[in-house]
């Protein structure tokens, strides 16, 4: 196959925001000032489950410069994106510690934390639910109306009187028979805690709600901007074109801007202020404790192969510590149905992911949501399963891994352009050197050093998770100079989504890269459609939307240049800037000159201002069957490998990173130092969820480090001293250009590569995040 | 932050006293590093903010031959770092200072900050511990020198009076062959408080002393320790049998920053390792 | 205006408390202002001069984004009163471009791709910026102790460990 030439496609343009980021000119919400502007502070719950008696304002509500108190009575309003669930403020009862109990607006924050100060609340304290174990029991109901609440029907499945708010299920083959042929069957039990995305920027909003009206206007550091609106429409139960949100640079998003949080709360806000904009900045403290983090999970897997390491039946039963309100959590838990058994062929399946609510602090979309988790689970229990049949655990994920004519969990059938895990396997073995795990001779000799090396190997999948009919689009418009100006609907939150598009739109009109401005600050009123920022989606949907605006503008200059010609459509090209003529080159016509119209000598005009569009809607997607979990949930797989070499301190149990090589199947890559950036990046991430980074609560429901303090990420010290990352193209057929999204992938499987590691240097298998030096020294410790 | 406070800058230290008995609920501000953040959580509230940044002695910064090194309250924790002679004649110091926190944080955290904030974690106190340094206090009735290990109460609690002012620590003079460490463990590589840190010395005399942070309610001079190490005398086994024995005279708890059975752990390691440096460097 | 400490006055009063005088030069320019003795320099520098590229990550000067360099070095801004900043010498984010021309530190970060969301980039730039000041020369390890008091949640900190090496390779060899 011959390789195409592209003139700005695999380019390594520099992001075109960076002026703005280096100067200090990039404007985020925290910087907004509006006139009139006020700003709120919230009380919040200090018990994980209480009944609320009762809460007096009165002492706030007279506190000059108060200009709205509000309690959950006057915010009775529900919300969510897949289970509607949540409380904007608790009322009659709190669900977990750091739940809002009461919202002030002032005219500056020293009043409005004084006010808060000044509220008074009677809690009767009751018990609450802390464990996955407690909630399955079901003794205490997190939400005793469960029965009641509204959810995305047909995808999502929450038990009557219960705490499962879905409950997800495969079936695929016969998991008995599966079991039955096994020569040896592995059960392990993982676990990971809870851990936050901790974006620079903490939430920000602030909203503009008229008084005499439904017209709403948001500013947001959101990932939404489109599902932000759809969500204030259902929750207030006001048409769409009344509301508008805006959303500038955001700083960091990770899956924790997705859906809608502080911006209802911010709206009622303004509304009960009479309509004065109100500006609600959630504190670091208030980011860990209010704002919801990536859910612990509990994974027991029970596998079956046989001795030459086909695996023969895969059982798993994922439960998901979602905490108090499960309004995105659930879409995390489905997840596991269609991949939560790892980027193998598995004939005899049974999973069930239960997503549980407990009295905690609630969760939602991280990074690669739903995988990390589950692939810390499967990944791991492939080394154990390899170090059990004395095999070496690379060929054991080669013998099952997925390759073309495999069928996934959910049925799907892979093809040689579904992409290739066994070729980013390979990538990464190769890259560190592995040769299998070393001999505990070797092992033994290493720990005398008092620093033991090991390395490992772990493989990753993941696909959008996104509702079925996802669309997207794009509006292009061109000016006199020739220039384009595109509107997308997605957020770029650094990920590079506007210099990526500026290329693609570049490359489809033959025109120099900086002839393409994406315009920045998302409006819901002036922007076209987009879902969300989330699921490594965008490169394929809106870059196809973004080529078929490029095309459609083509079309149209190319209908006015055959007027012009007098020729047919289909004789005339572009290249560089100019339409001509395919027989007679030679005539031709810059582009600048069809931008408004084309104006013949005598002032005759034809054509108009060129303004054109695209769409992607994902297709072919379904719901997955709710028994067997039957179905297409893939808009495209992305698959990738980490290979890591570590060093370990036997005695104080910290872990070094010496290097990591990371490959993904990314289709096409479109700017490789873009992607570079989502790769080093998301392995950091990673490697904080690996070693470092976790909630801990106490007996009694309290979140013990909601701090910089005590729930660390890594520093400039932690990162690995290495990351290479590695690329393999086969191209996405339906991806533009054949790629496909890669931007969260980077992160899933590096705690397991970093597990599977420290095996291979310690002899030990750990089965629960994070791989702390107190955790790693103790079992040391304890195995001497 | 819902305290309410007024600012005062002294430019002398009567003026600092004078205003401190005249004020309650002053709260004395060098760097601020902690303060700040307690006002900001609201954890303390005060009325009055004394800055003592503009009083003359408390910039005092010396090491002179036969009297030690004194350190003033104004003296940031990277200045500590970067003194050569710190570096030479009290490694340790060098050492608890270079770990302590971020850069930037280094450069307004003060080492009399650290000991008046009497967090049991604080990376200074041990290392002041063992070189035996002596509190320099100011307060109406005049000036006094106090032993380091009698100036910790408790968590966040010193024998300081409301009415007074640490001007500096004094270290005593160390002699040729005198040698320290400082070992800490954190949860990361970046910058954290010590999970477990341990100072030790070894002076030229041979003699051992150790001391440890985030063990205790206080920093711990481990005395009856140094007692019987002293008395086996340094070997080469030493180390090894000090990581075992240590772990009776010390009972950590449990709490975020780590499990009682990690401190304990950690402690062993940490003092293993800051003996083997220390007699090593004999060998060597 | 106050009326008491010169023309470029600002009066805050969010306490009651009677305002204190200060006097500093920020960017090279000259700042008279009385101040709210509660208020934080960060919040100074934003609220009061309008200079919103120094961010809040935390408030408590943990993360470092509101790093700023006061008097030669690095502080976190956000746990300083503005009161004390009085005749000091600061240097934020916009004071780094001379004459519409980006210096070279931050031309290295666009270059080498090391920022994303860019919100921790201010406090990044001035870390670094103080550093090479004292060290033209940093070793990676150098480097590494420099920015550790800066978090970045997005790139991994290896671009920009990048950038400021090739940042300093370039100062140095302009001075040559």
């Amino acid at each position: 196959m011959v390789e195409k030439e592209y003139r700005h496609i695999g380019k390594s343009y520099l992001r075109k925001e960076g002026q703005e980021k280096v100067t200090g000119q990039a404007m985020y919400i925290h910087d907004l000032e509006l006139p009139g502007m006020l700003h709120a502070k919230l009380l919040h719950s200090p018990h994980a489950r209480a009944k609320i008696l009762s809460i007096d304002t009165s002492k706030a509500k007279a506190l000059p410069g108060v200009k709205a108190v509000l309690v959950g009575e006057d915010a009775p309003y529900l919300v969510g994106l897949y289970m509607i669930d949540k409380r904007i403020i608790a009322r009659d009862e709190v669900r977990y510690q750091g739940e809002v109990v009461a919202a002030v607006a002032a005219i500056d924050e020293v009043t409005a934390e004084k006010a808060v100060s000044l509220i008074e609340v009677e809690y009767e304290v009751l018990p609450a639910v802390h464990t996955i174990d407690e909630a399955l029991e079901g003794k205490i109901l997190v939400h005793e109306d469960i029965n009641d609440l509204d959810y995305m029907k047909g995808v999502f499945f929450p038990q009557p009187d219960s705490n499962i708010a879905s409950w997800n299920t495969t079936k695929k083959g016969d998991i008995e028979k599966g079991f039955a042929e096994a020569d040896l069957i592995v059960e392990n039990e993982f676990t990971l805690p809870a851990v936050a995305h901790a974006p620079m920027e903490t939430h920000v909003s602030v909203a503009q709600a008229d008084p005499y009206s439904n017209k709403l206007k948001v500013w947001s550091s959101s990932q939404s901007p489109f599902t932000l609106r759809d969500m204030l429409a259902k929750a207030f139960n006001i048409p769409r074109k009344d509301i508008e949100v805006v959303i500038p640079y955001i700083g960091g998003g990770f899956g924790g801007k997705a859906g809608i949080h502080i911006e209802p709360l911010v709206a009622v806000l303004s509304k009960a202020a009479k309509g004065r904009p109100v500006k609600l900045k959630m504190t670091r403290e208030e980011e860990f404790n209010q704002l919801p983090t990536r859910a612990g999970m509990r994974g027991r897997i029970k596998t079956g192969v046989k001795k030459n390491g086909k695996i023969t039946a895969f059982q798993a039963y994922y439960d998901w510590d979602s905490g108090a309100y499960a309004d995105y959590g659930v879409n995390v838990g489905k997840t596991a149905v269609y991949s939560g058994g790892g980027g193998y062929e598995i004939e005899n399946a049974e999973i069930h992911s239960r997503t549980l609510y407990t009295n905690k602090v609630f969760s939602t979309a991280y990074r690669g949501f739903g995988h990390l988790e589950t692939h810390w689970s499967v990944e791991r229990q492939m080394d154990i399963i390899a170090q059990k049949l004395g095999m070496d655990p690379f060929e054991l994920r080669m013998k099952n891994i997925l390759k073309p004519g495999s069928r996934t969990l959910s049925g799907e059938v892979i093809y040689q352009h579904t992409g290739s895990p066994s070729e980013c396997l390979e990538a990464v073995a190769k890259e560190i050197g592995w040769t299998g795990y070393q001999t505990k001779e070797e092992r033994l000799e290493q720990f005398k050093t008092g620093k033991v090396r090991g390395k490992g190997i772990a493989l990753l999948q993941k696909a959008p998770a996104m509702p079925t009919n996802t669309s997207t689009g794009a509006i292009m418009q061109m000016d006199e100079d020739g220039g384009v100006k595109l509107m997308i609907g997605a957020v770029d939150m650094g990920q590079g989504v506007n210099t990526a598009m500026a290329q693609i739109a570049a490359e489809e009109l033959d025109i120099p890269v900086e002839k393409v401005e994406v315009s920045w600050e998302i409006n819901s009123d002036k922007h076209p459609y987009d879902w969300n920022t989330v699921a490594s989606k965008y490169t394929l949907m809106g870059g196809n939307a973004v080529k078929k605006a490029a095309q459609d503008m083509l079309r149209q200059m190319k209908e006015v240049a055959a007027q012009v010609f007098r020729a047919h459509i289909e004789e005339l090209a572009h290249k560089d800037g100019y339409i001509y003529h395919i027989k007679h080159p030679d005539k031709k016509i810059p582009y600048n000159k069809l931008s408004r119209g084309y104006v013949f000598e005598n002032g005759n005009a034809i054509g108009g201002p060129l303004i054109s569009h695209g769409v992607y809607t994902a297709s072919g997607l379904t719901n997955l069957d709710p028994e067997t979990g039957e179905g297409l949930p893939a808009l495209a797989w992305t698959f990738g490998a980490h290979g890591v070499e570590i060093e370990v301190d036997v005695e104080t149990g910290e872990i070094t990173v010496l290097k990591m090589a990371s490959a993904f199947d990314a289709g096409k890559v479109i700017n490789k130092k873009l992607v570079d950036g989502q790769v080093i990046g998301g392995v950091l991430q990673g490697i904080g969820s690996a070693i470092l980074e976790g909630y801990k609560f106490s007996s009694d429901g309290t979140l013990l480090n909601p701090s910089f303090t005590d729930n660390k990420i890594p520093t400039a010290k932690d990162a690995p001293l290495e990351v290479v990352p590695i690329y393999i193209e086969n191209e996405q057929v339906d991806g533009p250009y054949g790629a496909r999204g890669v931007a969260e992938h980077p992160m899933i499987s590096v705690p397991s590569a970093v597990g599977n590691a420290l095996y291979d240097a310690t002899g030990i298998n750990f089965h629960s995040l994070p791989l702390s030096p107190e955790n790693v020294a103790l079992r040391i410790a304890e195995n001497k | 932050m819902l305290s309410k406070f007024d600012y005062y800058k002294p430019k002398s230290i009567k003026e600092a006293l004078d205003y401190l008995d005249n004020n309650d609920e002053t709260r004395i501000l060098a760097g601020g590093t902690d303060l700040m953040i307690l006002l900001r959580r609201n954890a303390i509230t005060c009325k009055h903010i004394l800055d003592i940044k503009a009083i003359p002695e408390i910039q005092r910064f010396d090491y002179k031959n036969g009297e030690g090194l004194y350190i003033g309250a104004g003296v940031n924790v990277n200045q500590i770092v970067d003194s050569e002679i710190i570096e030479e004649k009290y490694p340790a110091l060098h050492q608890a200072a270079a770990s302590l926190a971020s850069y930037q944080l280094r450069n307004r955290a003060t080492l009399v900050g650290n000991i008046c904030n009497a967090s049991p974690g604080g990376d200074l106190p041990p290392v002041l511990l063992v070189y035996d340094a002596e509190v320099h206090i100011i307060g109406p009735e005049g000036e006094k020198m106090v032993n380091i290990k009698d100036f910790f109460l408790g968590v966040k609690k010193t024998i300081l009076k409301d009415n007074e002012i640490v001007l500096g620590v004094l270290l005593p003079d160390v002699e040729e062959g005198d040698n320290s460490v400082y070992l800490k463990q954190s949860r990361l590589k970046g910058h954290d408080l010590a999970t477990v840190g341990v100072a030790a010395r070894r002076n030229n005399e041979n003699k051992i002393s150790l001391a440890i942070a985030a063990v205790a309610p206080i920093p711990l001079k481990l005395t009856e320790l140094e007692d019987v190490i002293n008395e086996k005398g340094l070997s080469n086994d030493l180390p090894d049998w000090v990581e075992g024995e240590i772990k009776k005279y010390i009972s950590p708890i449990s709490d975020v920053r780590s499990s009682k059975e990690y401190r304990i752990h950690i402690s062993g390691v940490l003092a293993k390792r800051a003996l083997q440096t220390l007699i090593e460097k004999e060998v060597n | 205006m106050c009326g008491e400490h010169g023309n470029n006055c600002f009066v805050h009063v969010d306490s009651g408390l009677p305002p204190v005088g200060l006097k500093c030069v920020v960017n090279g320019e000259e700042i008279q202002a009385c101040v709210d003795p509660t208020m934080t320099l960060l919040n100074f520098l934003r609220n009061e001069l309008k200079l919103f590229g120094t961010k809040e990550g935390c408030g408590e000067g943990e993360c470092g984004a509101c790093t700023i360099i006061m008097n030669g070095e690095t502080v976190n801004s956000c746990i300083i009163l503005a009161v004390e900043a009085d005749g000091a010498e600061i240097l934020t984010v916009e004071g780094l471009a001379k004459d519409g021309e980006l210096s070279i530190l931050q031309q290295e970060f666009i270059k080498m791709d090391a920022l994303q969301c860019g919100f921790c980039t201010p406090g990044m730039l001035m870390s670094a910026r103080a550093l090479l000041d004292r060290n033209p020369n940093p070793s990676e390890e150098e480097i590494k102790e420099a920015l550790a008091g800066n978090f970045c949640r997005c790139t991994g900190y290896i671009p920009i460990i990048d950038a400021v090496k090739s940042a300093a390779k370039r100062e140095r060899e302009e001075l040559k």
